[in-house]
Protein backbone atom coordinates (compact mmCIF):
# COMPACT_ATOMS: atom_id res chain seq x y z
CA UNK A 1 0.00 0.00 0.00
CA UNK A 2 2.64 2.31 0.85
CA UNK A 3 4.70 1.54 -2.44
CA UNK A 4 1.32 2.51 -4.36
CA UNK A 5 0.16 5.93 -2.71
CA UNK A 6 2.34 7.78 -4.61
CA UNK A 7 1.31 6.20 -7.70
CA UNK A 8 -2.10 6.13 -7.26
CA UNK A 9 -1.81 9.87 -6.41
CA UNK A 10 0.17 10.28 -9.27
CA UNK A 11 -2.53 8.80 -11.20
CA UNK A 12 -4.86 11.39 -9.68
CA UNK A 13 -3.03 14.13 -10.13
CA UNK A 14 -3.31 14.11 -13.69
CA UNK A 15 -6.36 12.04 -14.19
CA UNK A 16 -8.21 15.32 -15.27
CA UNK A 17 -5.71 15.90 -17.44
CA UNK A 18 -5.60 12.49 -19.47
CA UNK A 19 -9.33 13.19 -19.76
CA UNK A 20 -9.05 16.77 -21.66
CA UNK A 21 -6.01 15.63 -23.84
CA UNK A 22 -5.88 13.54 -26.68
CA UNK A 23 -3.72 12.06 -29.09
CA UNK A 24 -3.76 13.07 -33.00
CA UNK A 25 -4.41 8.86 -32.97
CA UNK A 26 -7.08 8.55 -30.67
CA UNK A 27 -8.93 11.56 -32.65
CA UNK A 28 -8.27 10.06 -35.83
CA UNK A 29 -9.91 6.38 -34.30
CA UNK A 30 -13.24 8.59 -33.54
CA UNK A 31 -13.27 10.28 -36.75
CA UNK A 32 -12.88 6.84 -38.72
CA UNK A 33 -15.63 5.57 -36.36
CA UNK A 34 -17.79 8.64 -37.72
CA UNK A 35 -16.68 7.75 -41.08
CA UNK A 36 -17.60 3.70 -40.88
CA UNK A 37 -14.85 2.83 -42.91
CA UNK A 38 -10.84 2.97 -42.72
CA UNK A 39 -9.25 6.24 -43.52
CA UNK A 40 -7.01 6.48 -46.83
CA UNK A 41 -3.71 8.46 -46.18
CA UNK A 42 -3.50 8.48 -50.61
CA UNK A 43 -7.37 10.16 -50.21
CA UNK A 44 -6.40 12.64 -47.50
CA UNK A 45 -3.43 13.60 -49.65
CA UNK A 46 -5.87 14.35 -52.29
CA UNK A 47 -8.14 16.34 -50.31
CA UNK A 48 -4.75 18.59 -49.44
CA UNK A 49 -3.87 18.60 -52.97
CA UNK A 50 -7.30 19.47 -54.64
CA UNK A 51 -8.41 22.70 -56.53
CA UNK A 52 -11.73 22.73 -56.17
CA UNK A 53 -12.16 25.91 -57.65
CA UNK A 54 -15.77 26.69 -55.83
CA UNK A 55 -14.70 28.41 -52.49
CA UNK A 56 -12.93 31.88 -51.41
CA UNK A 57 -9.54 29.79 -51.03
CA UNK A 58 -8.19 28.05 -54.73
CA UNK A 59 -7.44 25.07 -52.10
CA UNK A 60 -5.63 23.94 -48.42
CA UNK A 61 -2.52 24.93 -49.71
CA UNK A 62 -4.02 28.66 -50.28
CA UNK A 63 -2.97 28.65 -46.72
CA UNK A 64 -0.82 25.81 -45.77
CA UNK A 65 1.18 25.59 -48.67
CA UNK A 66 2.03 22.57 -50.79
CA UNK A 67 4.27 21.62 -47.77
CA UNK A 68 1.89 20.27 -44.88
CA UNK A 69 5.12 20.50 -42.36
CA UNK A 70 5.52 24.07 -43.25
CA UNK A 71 4.36 27.13 -41.40
CA UNK A 72 1.59 28.93 -44.00
CA UNK A 73 -0.05 32.02 -43.68
CA UNK A 74 -3.85 33.12 -44.58
CA UNK A 75 -4.02 33.78 -47.74
CA UNK A 76 -5.92 37.33 -47.01
CA UNK A 77 -5.22 38.01 -44.01
CA UNK A 78 -1.45 37.01 -44.12
CA UNK A 79 -1.73 35.97 -40.31
CA UNK A 80 1.06 33.16 -39.92
CA UNK A 81 -0.31 29.77 -39.73
CA UNK A 82 1.66 26.64 -37.80
CA UNK A 83 1.74 23.70 -39.83
CA UNK A 84 -0.44 20.99 -40.49
CA UNK A 85 1.61 17.83 -40.47
CA UNK A 86 1.79 16.63 -36.84
CA UNK A 87 5.06 15.21 -36.71
CA UNK A 88 5.98 19.10 -37.65
CA UNK A 89 3.35 20.55 -34.77
CA UNK A 90 2.34 18.34 -31.79
CA UNK A 91 -0.60 20.71 -30.80
CA UNK A 92 -2.35 19.32 -34.05
CA UNK A 93 -5.50 17.16 -33.60
CA UNK A 94 -4.99 16.86 -30.01
CA UNK A 95 -8.48 18.55 -29.09
CA UNK A 96 -11.51 17.82 -31.11
CA UNK A 97 -13.65 20.91 -30.88
CA UNK A 98 -11.06 22.28 -32.84
CA UNK A 99 -10.60 20.09 -35.10
CA UNK A 100 -14.14 20.12 -36.28
CA UNK A 101 -14.13 23.87 -35.94
CA UNK A 102 -11.28 24.19 -38.34
CA UNK A 103 -13.08 21.47 -40.82
CA UNK A 104 -16.00 23.00 -40.89
CA UNK A 105 -14.38 26.51 -41.76
CA UNK A 106 -11.94 25.85 -43.94
CA UNK A 107 -14.03 23.16 -46.01
CA UNK A 108 -16.68 25.67 -47.02
CA UNK A 109 -13.42 28.19 -47.67
CA UNK A 110 -12.21 25.78 -50.54
CA UNK A 111 -14.96 22.78 -51.35
CA UNK A 112 -18.15 25.67 -50.41
CA UNK A 113 -19.55 23.16 -48.90
CA UNK A 114 -19.12 21.01 -45.55
CA UNK A 115 -16.88 18.01 -45.11
CA UNK A 116 -17.82 14.36 -45.06
CA UNK A 117 -17.22 12.47 -42.62
CA UNK A 118 -15.03 10.09 -44.67
CA UNK A 119 -13.32 12.90 -45.93
CA UNK A 120 -12.36 14.04 -42.78
CA UNK A 121 -11.03 11.02 -41.53
CA UNK A 122 -8.95 10.94 -44.63
CA UNK A 123 -7.61 14.05 -44.45
CA UNK A 124 -6.62 13.49 -40.54
CA UNK A 125 -5.06 10.21 -41.72
CA UNK A 126 -2.67 12.20 -43.95
CA UNK A 127 -1.56 14.72 -42.05
CA UNK A 128 -0.75 12.06 -38.99
CA UNK A 129 1.19 10.15 -42.04
CA UNK A 130 3.49 13.10 -43.56
CA UNK A 131 7.03 11.97 -41.90
CA UNK B 1 13.92 61.82 -39.86
CA UNK B 2 13.80 65.51 -37.78
CA UNK B 3 12.42 67.46 -41.28
CA UNK B 4 9.97 64.22 -42.54
CA UNK B 5 8.78 64.76 -39.07
CA UNK B 6 8.51 68.23 -39.13
CA UNK B 7 6.63 68.35 -42.60
CA UNK B 8 4.57 65.35 -40.80
CA UNK B 9 3.39 67.64 -37.89
CA UNK B 10 3.41 70.81 -39.68
CA UNK B 11 1.02 69.01 -41.93
CA UNK B 12 -1.35 68.14 -38.97
CA UNK B 13 -0.45 71.37 -36.59
CA UNK B 14 -4.25 72.25 -36.61
CA UNK B 15 -4.95 68.96 -35.47
CA UNK B 16 -4.36 67.77 -31.98
CA UNK B 17 -6.22 64.71 -32.43
CA UNK B 18 -3.69 63.56 -34.62
CA UNK B 19 -0.72 63.44 -32.41
CA UNK B 20 1.85 60.38 -31.70
CA UNK B 21 1.59 58.14 -28.96
CA UNK B 22 4.87 58.11 -27.47
CA UNK B 23 7.12 56.68 -30.09
CA UNK B 24 10.79 56.00 -28.51
CA UNK B 25 13.22 56.80 -31.14
CA UNK B 26 11.27 60.20 -32.80
CA UNK B 27 11.22 61.56 -29.22
CA UNK B 28 13.89 64.04 -29.82
CA UNK B 29 12.52 64.40 -32.91
CA UNK B 30 9.05 65.31 -31.52
CA UNK B 31 10.45 67.31 -28.83
CA UNK B 32 12.65 69.86 -31.29
CA UNK B 33 9.45 69.81 -33.34
CA UNK B 34 7.30 70.72 -30.43
CA UNK B 35 9.35 73.66 -30.06
CA UNK B 36 9.49 75.09 -33.12
CA UNK B 37 5.27 74.31 -33.49
CA UNK B 38 5.75 75.96 -30.36
CA UNK B 39 7.66 79.13 -31.41
CA UNK B 40 5.62 79.43 -34.78
CA UNK B 41 2.52 79.90 -32.22
CA UNK B 42 0.79 77.51 -33.51
CA UNK B 43 -0.77 75.60 -30.31
CA UNK B 44 -3.04 72.44 -29.29
CA UNK B 45 0.09 69.58 -30.11
CA UNK B 46 0.40 68.12 -26.97
CA UNK B 47 2.75 64.90 -26.80
CA UNK B 48 0.55 62.24 -25.55
CA UNK B 49 2.85 60.40 -22.60
CA UNK B 50 0.49 57.56 -22.79
CA UNK B 51 1.64 53.89 -24.72
CA UNK B 52 -0.10 52.28 -27.38
CA UNK B 53 -2.28 49.98 -25.18
CA UNK B 54 -5.98 48.81 -25.55
CA UNK B 55 -8.17 47.14 -22.97
CA UNK B 56 -9.09 43.69 -24.73
CA UNK B 57 -11.50 40.78 -24.08
CA UNK B 58 -11.18 38.91 -21.09
CA UNK B 59 -11.13 34.94 -21.92
CA UNK B 60 -9.45 33.29 -24.74
CA UNK B 61 -12.50 33.64 -27.38
CA UNK B 62 -11.78 36.43 -28.95
CA UNK B 63 -8.35 35.24 -29.47
CA UNK B 64 -9.63 31.77 -30.36
CA UNK B 65 -12.31 32.91 -33.28
CA UNK B 66 -11.40 36.04 -34.57
CA UNK B 67 -7.67 35.87 -33.69
CA UNK B 68 -7.78 32.43 -35.45
CA UNK B 69 -8.01 34.12 -38.84
CA UNK B 70 -6.52 37.40 -38.67
CA UNK B 71 -4.80 39.90 -35.95
CA UNK B 72 -7.02 39.95 -33.00
CA UNK B 73 -8.04 43.29 -33.48
CA UNK B 74 -7.63 45.51 -30.83
CA UNK B 75 -11.58 47.10 -29.89
CA UNK B 76 -10.49 50.68 -29.22
CA UNK B 77 -9.22 50.81 -33.03
CA UNK B 78 -12.70 51.39 -34.11
CA UNK B 79 -15.87 52.82 -32.75
CA UNK B 80 -18.78 51.04 -31.37
CA UNK B 81 -21.17 51.30 -34.21
CA UNK B 82 -18.49 50.04 -36.75
CA UNK B 83 -17.88 46.63 -34.36
CA UNK B 84 -21.79 46.29 -34.65
CA UNK B 85 -21.85 46.23 -38.13
CA UNK B 86 -19.14 44.21 -38.81
CA UNK B 87 -20.39 41.84 -36.36
CA UNK B 88 -23.71 41.78 -37.98
CA UNK B 89 -22.06 40.32 -41.30
CA UNK B 90 -19.95 37.61 -41.00
CA UNK B 91 -21.21 35.21 -43.01
CA UNK B 92 -19.61 37.85 -45.71
CA UNK B 93 -16.36 38.65 -43.80
CA UNK B 94 -14.46 40.18 -46.43
CA UNK B 95 -14.68 37.77 -48.64
CA UNK B 96 -15.24 34.71 -46.48
CA UNK B 97 -17.82 32.99 -44.60
CA UNK B 98 -16.66 33.73 -40.89
CA UNK B 99 -19.81 32.99 -39.15
CA UNK B 100 -20.09 32.02 -35.41
CA UNK B 101 -22.82 30.57 -33.30
CA UNK B 102 -24.93 33.16 -32.36
CA UNK B 103 -24.28 32.99 -28.39
CA UNK B 104 -20.51 33.19 -29.40
CA UNK B 105 -21.05 36.16 -32.14
CA UNK B 106 -23.31 38.39 -29.29
CA UNK B 107 -21.13 37.85 -26.19
CA UNK B 108 -17.99 39.25 -28.75
CA UNK B 109 -20.17 41.92 -30.20
CA UNK B 110 -20.84 42.79 -26.72
CA UNK B 111 -17.28 42.90 -25.83
CA UNK B 112 -16.28 44.69 -29.15
CA UNK B 113 -18.74 47.52 -27.74
CA UNK B 114 -17.69 47.54 -24.71
CA UNK B 115 -13.96 47.99 -25.38
CA UNK B 116 -14.43 50.26 -28.34
CA UNK B 117 -13.07 53.77 -29.35
CA UNK B 118 -16.04 55.70 -28.38
CA UNK B 119 -16.87 53.63 -25.05
CA UNK B 120 -16.79 54.72 -21.61
CA UNK B 121 -13.56 52.58 -21.68
CA UNK B 122 -11.83 54.73 -24.09
CA UNK B 123 -8.50 55.76 -22.50
CA UNK B 124 -6.85 59.13 -24.54
CA UNK B 125 -5.45 57.09 -27.59
CA UNK B 126 -8.97 55.53 -28.43
CA UNK B 127 -10.22 58.88 -27.78
CA UNK B 128 -7.83 60.48 -30.03
CA UNK B 129 -8.63 57.23 -32.67
CA UNK B 130 -12.24 57.78 -32.45
CA UNK B 131 -12.17 61.58 -33.04
CA UNK B 132 -10.24 60.97 -35.79
CA UNK B 133 -13.24 59.00 -37.18
CA UNK B 134 -16.22 61.45 -38.86
CA UNK B 135 -19.81 60.61 -37.01
CA UNK B 136 -21.07 60.13 -40.71
CA UNK B 137 -18.83 57.45 -40.85
CA UNK B 138 -19.05 53.53 -40.07
CA UNK B 139 -15.76 51.96 -41.00
CA UNK B 140 -15.05 48.85 -41.40
CA UNK B 141 -11.36 48.62 -42.12
CA UNK B 142 -9.09 50.16 -39.53
CA UNK B 143 -6.45 50.69 -42.45
CA UNK B 144 -8.54 53.12 -43.80
CA UNK B 145 -8.59 55.83 -40.59
CA UNK B 146 -7.42 58.99 -40.27
CA UNK B 147 -5.05 57.64 -37.27
CA UNK B 148 -3.71 54.40 -38.68
CA UNK B 149 -2.59 56.62 -41.90
CA UNK B 150 -1.33 59.01 -39.72
CA UNK B 151 0.77 56.34 -37.80
CA UNK B 152 1.91 54.79 -40.79
CA UNK B 153 2.85 56.75 -43.36
CA UNK B 154 6.21 56.54 -43.35
CA UNK B 155 6.05 52.45 -44.25
CA UNK B 156 6.77 52.09 -48.06
CA UNK B 157 4.90 50.30 -50.12
CA UNK B 158 7.57 47.78 -50.62
CA UNK B 159 7.50 47.05 -46.80
CA UNK B 160 3.54 46.69 -47.15
CA UNK B 161 4.63 43.78 -49.59
CA UNK B 162 7.35 41.64 -47.90
CA UNK B 163 5.64 38.14 -47.81
CA UNK B 164 5.68 38.19 -44.36
CA UNK B 165 3.44 41.47 -44.02
CA UNK B 166 1.22 41.23 -47.59
CA UNK B 167 -1.17 43.73 -46.09
CA UNK B 168 -1.53 46.45 -43.62
CA UNK B 169 -4.77 44.16 -42.15
CA UNK B 170 -1.77 42.01 -40.65
CA UNK B 171 -0.94 44.32 -37.95
CA UNK B 172 0.43 41.24 -35.93
CA UNK B 173 3.30 40.65 -38.76
CA UNK B 174 4.61 44.04 -36.97
CA UNK B 175 3.39 44.48 -34.11
CA UNK B 176 4.49 41.78 -31.87
CA UNK B 177 2.05 42.22 -28.44
CA UNK B 178 -1.42 42.71 -30.42
CA UNK B 179 -2.82 39.40 -28.48
CA UNK B 180 -2.20 41.90 -25.09
CA UNK B 181 -3.24 44.73 -27.38
CA UNK B 182 -0.03 46.47 -27.60
CA UNK B 183 1.18 48.58 -29.98
CA UNK B 184 4.42 50.44 -28.84
CA UNK B 185 6.55 51.53 -31.67
CA UNK B 186 9.35 49.63 -29.37
CA UNK B 187 8.10 46.20 -29.89
CA UNK B 188 7.63 47.00 -33.22
CA UNK B 189 9.89 44.51 -35.65
CA UNK B 190 9.35 44.46 -39.08
CA UNK B 191 9.94 41.08 -41.45
CA UNK B 192 12.65 40.94 -43.70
Amino acid sequence: MNKQLPILISALMFWPLSVLAETPQQILEQLVRNAGSPASVQRGEQIFRAKPGQGEAESCMSCHTNNPKAAGQHFRSRKLIEPLAVVANAERFTDPAKVEKWFKRNCKDVFARSCTAQEKADFTAYMLSVK
Amino acid sequence: MISTLLSKIASHAGNDRLTRPSRGKLLGGLMVAMGVVATMGMVGLSHASQDAQFPMPEGKTYLEECGGCHTAYAPGLLPARSWIKLMSGLSRHFGDDASLEDKTRDKLTADLVALAADSRAANALMQRINAAIPASATPERISKTGFFNFMHDEVSSSIWRRPRIGTPSNCMACHTKTEAGRYHEREVHIPK
